[in-house]
Parts: structure tokens; C-alpha cells; sequence
């Protein structure tokens, strides 16, 4: 499972006033009594001071202080080839920016050595404007003048790749689905049931395992619904309001939450409709409904009489 | 009675009465709410209670690492929270929920609180994660990661002269050859110092033995007030000295020889006031060993990671927890008087927790 983390971000009259002039090839630092502080930060990172607008160039060229050679770059680092991450210390700064120094071997990495900033061509108004440090005092200038506008926003984007365990007790439930049954697991203290091959108890706190399993009735209750107005997000395929019910399963206390209702108009969906589960022919699957387990495809009416108990509203988990 | 218990200005006194360590593995096949359930239900047994009479719970585990946004809200089903129970969590380790913890007794209206940390690592790329959680101007867009980081701290160190990679090397063959007490442990053993200073780096300077394994665990621990502890524990380990505190998050704007943060908490948790037999530090790279050692102004009389430490096992999330239930573990399982648990936070040490803990009082 891959998780995107797509975040836009506003950066401040300070961030935005040092990004902004990236994009015009130049680092700026930021005042605070006699140091200078880069990368600029709206507070003194010592006292807690806020900072006056006084900004003030730095560099270009600067002196490696720490720095640690990256054997074998990740998707995430600036560079894809190896490189040494440093901080260094910008000529006129008082303290050491961290960032990229693509020096081509560790052999050619020493502890004071003097960099210079390689530019991108493409600059935008992001810490990778800088495309990373070089040996020596001449910065690698790029073509291109800065952004038309100060920079008030970046965008920063990364995308991590997930293992998640499937326990047992959750095989056994898709497997069971999968077959066109709902299987439960009853607490053999409280006698509680749960679905979707819950490994414990919640209130006992007990493992739950396969003799605690139970076939649950395919037929229910409407306890409460929602209709939705899908807005547009990455993975929102819907574009029409649609229900989602929540389900009361027939002698259990089993309630299976925002549920696919079918063949009922959204103004037709109440609390107290009798519904039974419709599944998938065995095998068959269906990639249409990303949310379905198994082979369930949702519920639809059962033709049986409302249950009109006033109560019903309060079985929603 | 409670009276003759040394303590901090202000604050009564609290105990540690239980704990439970999970088994450490580079990929478990359970979930964090599984390993949860395993240690809470060994801890309280440790304690002689059962989880109904827990008043307090802080857990202490990361989305991030979990990869599921409310991760946690999932793992208070290993707490048995009904009746409901009072909750807390910290996107921090369990060393800080343990804390949380030690500051919610001292209301003085309820009496057993339990903290707990988790961590999944085997769950996505540490790599990749750690650097999302770096400042997002500066450093997470560079995938500016907890090793390269680490590796210019070592450096600087190494630069300095305070510390030799042969050093550190001894360190990693000392941690694991300890680490060999604990059936716990993912890593330990008997290494040569020269062999592993024949390997390739990692993030020079820092080759594979100065980094921590990448570890699942947990770990969960109960502590008391004073009345409550002496009631159900013959000898209550008691928390005599509690205190964090952090520095500047970005690397390049501190002093990376030195960690004024711990020397601060190690003050405020009274550090000074007697020796230190047993320091269990959260030490993940070898070179913060001797660092953490110093600030804390431990003498050689100090034993470090008996344990094994997080060379042994690293269990992000739990790895600090583990520490202080190892620091009360040495009292209560090996005869000594005054030990202390440490956890760390942040790139290049940001943040640092001293816990001094006594027994036989």
C-alpha cells in the first residue's frame, strides 16, 4: 500500500522572503543582534526573540563543518547519485545550512572544505533551488531571473510504501466473503460479536480465535444513514450524492457501518428499512466497487415491514 | 509512610510496580494493537492487578510509522477500555507517555496509571520516514534522513577528537555481547572489533554496527502512588527524579558536540543528588554513547546498557520505555539502588528525557 502525503504549505514572510530569493540565485540570512542566522527563522532560535525583516546576504561560497557520505541515495534525497549531506557555514552566516554537497567521491570530502551553490535552471521557490553544493569558491550560476512574484506557498510531496499484516482472523473473514458469508467472532466472556476478523475482544481484551467463530444472518436493519456529496479528491471516483447506511444485523449486536445501499433513491433511505445482503456470484469479484469486501456488493430492501423502534438511531458502532 | 520517599520539589511520590517487554524481531506478523495486548497483559500481571483496575492509560506509538492516520484510536482495543477509562497518547515514545503518566497521579484522584509504547518498523522504509518528520521547510524536502544526520553528529565528534571509531566499534561489540542476557534481544552476540571496522559504511562515518537494528516491539509499564504501590509491590521501584526538555530542532544551529538538553533534564531530575550504578541510555548510534555519557557528567563507576541498549534492539516508539523499564529491572532484578532511564527525540538528539529511579526505600 503506497501512502502520497501531498502537502501545500504557506512559509511566512521569513521562509517566503528566503525562498523568494532563491529563485533569484541568492541565500539570505536573517539577523539577530550580531549573528546572522541561515536558514532564516522568524524567532532566535536561543532566546525566542522575534525577528525583526533584517535580512542579509550570505555566501555564495561557504565551509563544510559536519557532514556524513551517502553511499546509496533514497527516492527522497536531492540527489541520485552518492553525495555527502553537510552543514555548512556560508560566508557572513553564523551558523551552518544543511544541505546536498555532490563532491563525486568521499575521497574528495574534507571537514573545512570550501563549497559553492549549484543553481537549478528551473527555480521555483523550494530548498532544492538549490540543486545542491560544489567544490570550491565559483558557484555554478543557472539561466533565468527570479520568481514575478515573492513566493508565499510551497508544495511538498512524498509517497511511502506500506506492509501492512493481514492476521489470520482477517484472511478467514475475506475467505468467508468471499463465499458469500459474514463470519463473526463471539467473546466467549462477554459474548459480544464483532466482524471484518477483529483479533480481540475490545472490552475483554482476549484474543479471539477460530472456535470463537460464528455465521451471522444476512438480513438487518437501517439504524442510520448518511447521504453523501462526494467532493473531488485523489481516489474519489463518485460524482453523484449517494447513501451510505449503517446495518443492524438480525439477533446480534453486530453493526457493519457505512454500507453501499442499492435500488433506493437517496430520498426513499430512512431508519427502520428491513435489508439483506447481495453478493457476488463466487469468483467473480467486482473491481467496480473498491470499497466492498469480498464479494459483497452492498445491501438492498428486503420487502419486510419497517421496524419502527424509536431507538433504532442509537446502534450506529 | 510515603513521607520517607526522596522526591522532586512538589510532586508525590509515584512508583513503577510492573512491566512487560515484547519479544524485539526485524518483522513481526502481528499488529501493533496485538503486541500491545501482549505486554499491557504482562504488565499488569507483573503488577499483580488486572487491567479494571488501570485508571490512567497513555500510549505512546506514530502514525507515520504505523502508516494510518488515528493509528493509536485502534490500539486502545489492547486496553480493555470498557467501562471507558481515561486515555492519553503522545505521538512521542512511550518514555513520554510514561510522563504524561507520572504527571496525571500526581491530581491525586485516582491511584494505577499505565504507559505504554509500540512501534511497527518493519512497516514501511525508516528511511523515508524519519525524514517526513524533520522540519518541512528545510529538511524533509531534502529527505534529510535520522542516519545522515547522525553520521554528520559523528563526525563532528570524530573531528573533535571525542570520540574514535574504534571506540565506537567497541561500543557495538560491548552493547550486543551484553545484550546476550536479554531473551528479548534481535541482535546480540559476540563481535570483533576489527572485523567490523573492515566493513563498508553505511552513512560514513557510520557503518552498519553503529546504527540500531530496525525493530518491531513493545513495551508497557504500570506505575502507582505511593499508598497504592506499597500495597500491591513488596519493593515499588520508586521515580525519584522525572524531566525533558529540547533544544532547536535544526541541526546546523547547534552545538553537535555536546547535548544541553540532557545535561538540563539530568538536573532537573536531580542527577546530582547521588551515583548512578546503572544508566540505560537511548544511545541508537554508537557514538551517542559517550556524548550522552558525559552530558549526563556519568563517571566510569556508571554501568551503561547492560541491557544491550538499542544496538540490541530498537524499537522506535518503545525503545526509551524499554529503557526505563530495564533502569527498574537492574533495582528489583539485580540488587542495584540507583539507576536512571534515558529516551531521546529528534534529529541529532533534539529532545532528551532523564527518569532516576530508586529502590529499597
Amino acid at each position: 500500500m503506497t501512502v502520497k502525503f501531498p502537502y501545500r504549505r504557506s512559509l511566512g514572510p521569513v521562509l517566503g522572503a528566503f525562498m523568494t530569493a532563491l529563485t533569484e540565485q541568492r541565500i539570505i540570512g536573517i539577523r539577530s543582534a550580531d549573528r546572522v542566522i541561515v536558514p532564516p527563522l522568524e524567532w532566535d532560535p536561543t532566546t525566542g526573540t522575534e525577528l525583526a525583516h533584517d535580512f542579509v546576504d550570505v555566501g555564495p561560497a561557504g565551509t563544510v563543518e559536519a557532514w556524513s557520505w551517502v553511499a546509496k541515495p533514497t527516492s527522497q534525497h536531492p540527489l541520485d547519485h552518492p553525495f555527502a549531506f553537510a552543514t555548512i557555514k556560508l560566508d557572513g552566516a553564523d551558523t551552518g545550512l544543511v544541505h546536498a554537497v555532490d563532491a563525486g567521491s568521499i575521497e574528495a570530502m574534507s571537514t573545512g572544505m570550501r563549497v559553492s551553490p549549484r543553481w537549478k535552471a528551473e527555480r521555483i521557490g523550494h530548498i532544492t533551488d538549490l540543486d545542491a553544493f560544489i567544490p570550491g569558491e565559483i558557484p555554478q550560476m543557472a539561466a533565468g531571473g527570479g520568481a514575478a512574484e515573492p513566493v508565499t506557498m510551497m508544495e511538498y510531496d512524498a509517497s511511502i510504501q506500506y506492509r501492512i499484516p493481514i492476521t489470520p482472523n482477517s484472511e478467514r473473514a475475506d475467505a468467508a466473503s468471499e463465499e458469500g458469508r459474514f463470519l463473526g467472532l463471539r467473546c466467549p466472556i462477554c459474548s459480544r460479536t464483532y466482524t471484518a476478523g477483529r483479533g480481540f475482544c475490545p472490552i475483554d481484551a482476549i484474543e479471539l480465535t477460530p472456535e470463537h467463530e460464528v455465521d451471522l444472518p444476512h438480513v438487518g436493519v437501517i439504524t442510520n444513514y448518511t447521504i453523501i456529496t462526494p467532493t473531488q479528491y485523489p481516489g474519489q471516483t463518485a460524482t453523484e450524492p449517494f447513501s451510505r447506511v449503517h446495518v443492524w444485523l438480525d439477533g446480534t449486536d453486530v453493526i457493519l457501518g457505512y454500507q453501499t445501499l442499492l435500488d433506493v433513491a437517496n430520498e426513499a433511505v430512512h431508519v427502520g428499512m428491513r435489508v439483506k445482503a447481495v453478493w457476488a456470484t463466487p469468483g467473480d469479484g467486482h473491481a467496480d466497487n473498491p470499497r466492498a469486501e469480498g464479494n459483497l456488493i452492498g445491501f438492498a430492501p428486503s420487502g419486510e415491514p419497517d421496524n419502527t423502534d424509536p431507538a433504532l438511531v442509537n446502534h450506529i458502532l | 509512610m510515603s513521607n520517607s520517599v526522596k522526591r522532586m520539589d512538589g510532586m508525590d511520590p509515584v512508583a513503577i510496580i510492573g512491566w512487560n517487554i515484547s519479544p524485539m524481531v526485524r518483522n513481526t506478523d502481528k499488529t501493533e494493537a496485538q503486541m500491545l495486548l501482549e505486554v499491557i497483559t504482562g504488565a499488569v500481571e507483573d503488577a499483580g492487578i488486572t487491567r479494571k483496575e488501570v485508571d490512567f492509560t497513555c500510549a505512546g506509538s506514530c502514525d507515520y510509522v504505523a502508516g494510518q492516520a488515528f493509528s493509536f484510536v485502534q490500539n486502545i482495543d489492547a486496553i480493555g477500555a470498557w467501562p471507558p477509562k481515561r486515555d492519553s497518547h503522545v505521538e512521542m515514545d512511550g518514555a513520554w507517555a510514561l510522563y504524561e503518566a507520572w504527571l496525571r497521579l500526581q491530581m491525586d484522584d485516582i491511584d494505577v496509571a499505565l504507559a505504554m509504547g509500540s512501534g511497527r518498523s518493519s512497516t514501511a522504509d525508516p528511511a523515508l520516514i524519519y525524514s517526513m518528520e524533520m522540519d518541512p521547510y528545510y529538511l524533509a524536502p531534502l529527505g534529510a534522513d535520522a542516519v545522515s544526520l547522525a553520521g554528520m553528529q559523528a563526525r563532528a565528534l570524530l573531528d573533535a577528537g571525542l570520540v574514535t571509531e574504534r571506540q565506537m566499534a567497541e561500543v557495538a561489540v560491548r552493547t550486543r555481547r551484553d545484550g546476550k542476557s536479554r531473551a528479548y534481544n534481535q541482535v546480540s552476540g559476540d563481535f570483533d572489533v576489527d572485523a567490523l571496522l573492515a566493513q563498508d559504511y553505511v552513512r560514513a562515518p557510520l557503518r552498519r554496527h553503529d546504527l540500531p537494528p530496525i525493530t518491531d516491539g513493545a513495551c508497557a509499564l504500570v506505575i502507582a502512588r505511593a499508598d497504592k504501590a506499597r500495597e500491591l509491590c513488596e519493593n515499588p521501584i520508586w521515580i525519584t527524579g522525572f524531566a525533558h526538555y529540547s533544544e532547536l530542532h535544526y541541526p546546523g544551529m547547534r552545538d553537535l558536540l555536546t547535548s544541553n538538553s540532557t545535561t538540563l533534564a539530568g538536573k532537573a531530575a536531580g542527577i546530582e543528588e547521588g551515583p548512578i550504578e546503572v544508566a540505560e541510555l537511548q544511545s541508537a548510534f554508537t557514538h551517542e554513547e559517550s556524548l550522552l555519557a558525559s552530558a549526563l557528567g556519568l563517571g566510569p563507576d556508571t554501568v551503561i546498557n547492560p541491557s544491550g541498549g538499542p544496538q540490541a534492539a530498537n524499537p522506535i516508539m518503545a525503545t526509551g520505555l524499554v529503557r526505563i523499564a530495564e533502569a527498574a529491572s537492574h533495582i528489583r532484578d539485580n540488587g542495584k539502588h540507583r539507576t536512571l532511564g534515558h529516551s531521546t527525540s529528534g534529529p541529532c538528539l533534539q529532545q532528551n528525557l532523564v527518569c532516576i529511579l530508586e529502590g529499597g526505600i
